[in-house]
């Protein structure tokens, strides 16, 4: 308190005011209440708050459709009352009662998760709402032979909680109780939204195929938001059982689980203070209508329908406050719209020393031996050899459909080849999963741009950091050193490398969201990431497709920098020949699946089978003629 | 009890007598079991196959759909209702029969189309979840839409006047099933062959397909891909109002809660067969027909919806496109 007098004026003092403010506002509301009746609600919504935030880290950050998110809170509540009630005579204290309905239910997460977890979206929601019945059915049925769950008059009578040698059975006190735990949902909501896991499930929301390819774990992510999910459920329905003093089948029936879910949209997916205040109005809003009848789910499912035409990302979805950065980082303070940088050139990006250091060796790193794709019965590469030696500029040329972007889906670990061996450093890498190619030290961009788009570019890059980063969950919750440090060193090194592209990316840049980007940035953006994993072999996939012819001399020149000031060993798939011939120590063409030539660009260019290739059987003379800008699509 | 000649106990004579089996005899049961499937899954095929073509076309899971065949029963029990009085009917009883399904399918595709004019067509390039979250609206409003204006005590169809007097009970070389599951199958089936006849023979059939395949593609291609999509929201939903109306006859009431447990049940016969798939829908609902008929020869039948769904989740787990359905890989 003394801090919010001393700083006054600070941005640091309106935080710690506000915060101040909240407590006070939390410590009187109990007996502002006018009656039992509104306490209870008052309650309820703390239980609501917390439910919610829950939901949304499965549904709102990592974007997974979870429908067994109710059994979940359902599995919290009953193995509480298991736990201390007489129906088994087995009468745990609360601090133990609430961590095991909340680990028991985290471990019934692991379990169905990990079984499901790989079904994409729709198939997921299938599977956890099957889920979710079967636990209802479960707790309608399991009160023969032996009497489990109690049947439709579930269970009731529990211990008093007793935390400290307090007694808690007042509805004030339960207030309290209740408040706090939704208070430190909301702290840890936060927490893991800014590291990076919050990055993480918001990168595989996005695009979970570019999140992998550049080394989130998407699997294990999701089994993580489900889990974490699952905890936070659990341990809500101990507290709302004991709350309630009782457990109901019906309690944890479908209609529970679309309230949830729409709290959840109504503040927008992954939005903590929407969700917050989603919760809030869904909870109290209804009490209002509720000599209504019907009406007020009919209202419930209007309100739906409306909000998802008219605001498909939620009351708070796009209003920015409380998040960092500005909505439009492209405009100053007086709203002029800042100069763009693209248009001058200056040669120069960056001011790193320019001095090239470096040249093609002849160590090779990555080696592919007799690789062959089969895609049902079309062969898209076959029986293929390439080695990319140390710091080499190796370029892939080809007609459309020669296979080259199937080379690299097959290097980076997406589509497994299926026949032959890549190996990277001396170790076989096929067979990895695209995360852990990241991991081992191939980076790849995509040749469609598979940027986060509604990620800012600081983020984006971010993201890329996951695969060198190893700060858990205890970490991020209690920020503890290491996740400090990791963050500190996340952003420093992020910042760094977007530099590498000068004005591009950088300043004003860092908050501006992907999509906002010119086409050329997000080419650059692409780059930028896949730099950030600090992988050794830099995989691009047409850099300067859709580039003008400036911009594609600056990428030019940008690329050769990676290699001869950085260092990097460079495979390149590129349709603007003049690219290739400036930057290339050896070409590769391809046809067909097949290698058809090899060598420097001259060798390769003046190939019969090539030139045959790119202009067909008839009048090939002119060997270098590009054959300019293809937009193959793969 | 005393031991009689030869020292065997008196048996009671119940046991020497063939008579009915008891309900552990399953392979008495199984012709039985196989006509109450075949009644159910028919009725889940119509369910599916409204939220497969649905899905197959837009990629969305039409949570409504449940409802859609709750108001179809309700839609079949209003012309019951307006046509007989009492128990006795107003006019031939294949006519009150053929108006019911008839009506039934016009309420539920009327529905079936606003609620896609007015609850989906605006979120056609929308994030899924936020399509889905939308037909969980629709949901929501169609159930308490009905349970405010019919009330929440089921509605009873007084279908006694329906059955011919001759008919009460059909026998087939030796399994006895009543009328209704006979006219539930026949209709059922009926419907299936209607559908996969417009499906692949007739040009709006044609233009299906290719808008299945690639909406955009067909759009270039002069296909007028909304009208094909009200069409097939149409189709699907008379389906579903026409087997909400079956059901409605076969076990003689309908309540405003019932949309909800056979939508699960048609979209799991859906995703079973493999969603997007019309025929992989029949063949789900079948499948789960039957599976569940079964399952009540085993289990109690509490328990059958149970064996349902652990079906579903085993097959998705192992199979995840479902029976019929080809995996769509991931262009990158």
């Amino acid at each position: 308190m003394v801090n919010v007098f001393l700083e006054w004026g600070t941005r640091r003092s309106y935080r710690n005011a506000f915060y101040a403010a909240l407590a006070v506002l939390l410590i009187l509301l109990p007996y502002v209440m006018p009656n039992n009746y509104w306490l209870r609600i008052y309650s309820m919504t703390g239980v609501y708050v917390m439910l919610a935030l829950g939901l949304n880290i499965v549904a709102g950050f990592a974007g997974l459709l979870d429908l067994s998110y109710v059994a979940f809170f359902g599995i919290g509540a009953y193995v509480f009352a298991l736990v201390s009630s007489t129906q088994f005579d087995i009468h745990l204290p609360f601090l133990l009662a609430l961590p095991a309905a909340a680990f028991i239910t985290m471990g019934f997460g692991l379990a169905l998760g990990s079984t499901s977890i790989r079904l994409s979206g729709d198939y997921l929601a299938i599977v956890t709402l099957a889920f979710a019945q079967i636990f209802k059915l479960l707790l309608l049925n399991l009160d023969q032979p032996i009497n489990i769950t109690g049947g439709v008059n579930g269970i009731f009578g529990f211990d008093p909680i007793v935390l400290f040698g307090f007694r808690i059975v007042s509805p004030v006190a339960y207030s309290y109780l209740i408040w706090i735990a939704a208070i430190l949902a909301i702290v840890a909501s936060w927490r893991l939204k800014r590291s990076r896991f919050g990055r993480g499930w918001e990168a595989i929301r996005e695009d979970e195929l570019a999140a992998e390819a550049l080394g989130v774990s998407t699997t294990w992510m999701k089994l993580k938001a489900f889990a974490g999910g699952a905890f936070v459920a659990g341990a809500t329905g101990a507290v709302f059982a004991s709350f309630q003093d009782s457990v109901f089948p019906n309690n944890f029936d479908f209609p529970q689980l679309v309230i949830v879910y729409c709290m959840v949209i109504l503040g927008g997916l992954g939005n903590i203070p929407g969700v917050i205040l989603g919760a809030i109005l869904l909870t109290v809003l209804p009490e209002f209508l509720r000599e209504y009848g019907a009406y007020r789910m009919m209202s419930y499912g209007l309100i739906l329908v409306v909000l998802m035409a008219l605001r498909p990302q939620g009351l708070l979805g796009s209003v920015r406050f409380l998040v960092k950065g500005k909505r439009r980082p492209d405009k100053d303070e007086t709203g002029m719209l800042r100069a763009s940088t693209d248009l001058y050139y200056t040669g120069e990006p960056g001011t790193d020393d320019a001095r090239p250091s470096y040249a093609a060796g002849n160590r090779v790193v990555l080696e592919l031996q007799g690789i062959t794709m089969n895609f049902g019965g079309l062969t898209a590469v076959q029986d293929l050899d390439i080695r990319l030696r140390e710091h080499e500029i190796l370029s892939i040329i080809g007609p459309n459909g020669a296979g080259k972007s199937t080379v690299f889906n097959m290097i980076s670990g997406i589509y497994p080849p299926t026949k032959g061996t890549i190996s990277y450093e001396g170790r076989e890498i096929n067979g990895l999963r695209p995360h852990q190619v990241a991991r081992a030290g191939i980076a790849r961009t995509f040749q469609n741009l598979r940027l986060f788009t509604k990620m800012t570019v600081l983020d984006n890059a971010k993201v890329a950091r996951f695969c060198r980063t190893r700060a858990g969950v205890m970490s991020t919750l209690f920020h503890l050193p290491r996740f400090r440090r990791e963050e500190a060193e996340t952003e420093n090194r992020v910042r760094e490398v977007l530099s590498l592209f000068g004005a591009r990316l950088t300043g004003y840049r860092f908050d501006q969201e992907a999509q906002f980007l010119s086409y050329a940035n997000r080419r650059r953006l692409e780059i930028a990431r896949a730099i950030a994993t600090d992988a050794r072999v830099l995989m691009l996939d047409e850099p300067s497709a859709g580039m003008n012819p400036q911009e594609t001399l600056e990428i030019t020149d940008f690329i050769k920098r990676l290699r001869d000031v950085h260092g990097y060993t460079i495979l390149l798939i590129e349709h603007k020949l003049n690219l290739v011939k400036s930057i290339s120590d050896r070409v590769i063409a391809l046809d067909y699946g097949r290698k058809i030539a090899e060598g420097d660009y001259q060798e390769v260019a003046g190939n019969e089978r090539v030139i045959e290739a790119y202009l067909g059987r008839k009048k090939a003379k002119t060997a270098a003629s590009p054959p300019g800008e293809g937009t193959e699509k793969t | 009890m005393r031991p009689g000649p030869f020292g065997l106990v008196p048996r009671p004579a119940a046991i020497l007598i063939p008579s009915r089996p008891d309900s552990m005899d399953v392979l008495y049961q199984l012709p039985q079991q196989l006509v109450n499937g075949l009644t159910l899954g028919g009725v889940y095929a119509l369910i599916a196959i409204g939220y497969t073509m649905v899905y197959g076309i837009l990629f969305m899971l039409n949570f409504a759909h449940g409802e859609i065949y709750m108001i179809g029963g309700f839609a079949g029990w209003w012309v019951l209702h307006l046509l007989s009085s009492g128990n006795r009917l107003l006019m031939n009883a294949a006519l009150v029969i053929a108006l019911m399904i008839i009506g039934a399918m016009a309420v539920s595709g009327l529905v079936g189309v606003l609620s896609e004019r007015f609850a989906y067509r605006p979120l056609r390039r929308a994030p899924r979840m936020n399509v889905l979250l939308s037909a969980l609206g629709v949901s929501i409003f169609l159930q308490n839409l009905v349970l405010h204006f019919q009330g929440a005590k089921p509605r009873f169809f007084h279908v006694s006047a329906l059955i011919p007097q001759d008919l009460r009970v059909i026998e087939v070389g030796g399994v006895v099933f009543s009328f209704m599951r006979g006219l539930v199958i026949t209709v059922c089936f009926l419907l299936m062959g209607i559908l996969t006849y417009v499906v692949k023979r007739t040009k709006m059939g044609k233009a299906m397909r290719a808008t299945a395949q690639d909406i955009e593609a067909a759009n270039f291609m002069g296909i007028d891909t909304d009208r094909i999509i009200v069409f097939v929201f149409l189709i699907g939903s008379a389906l579903g109002g026409a087997a909400g109306t079956l059901v409605g006859m076969l076990f003689t009431q309908v309540d405003y809660y019932v949309g909800f447990q056979a939508g699960i049940k048609g979209f799991t016969a859906a995703v079973l067969g493999g969603i997007g798939n019309i025929f992989g829908a029949m063949l789900g609902g079948l499948i789960l027909g039957l599976l569940e008929a079964l399952a009540t020869s085993f289990f109690p039948s509490a328990y059958k919806d149970v064996v349902a769904f652990t079906v579903l989740i085993v097959v998705l787990v192992f199979k995840p496109s479902g029976l019929m359905g080809e995996r769509i890989r991931e262009k990158v």
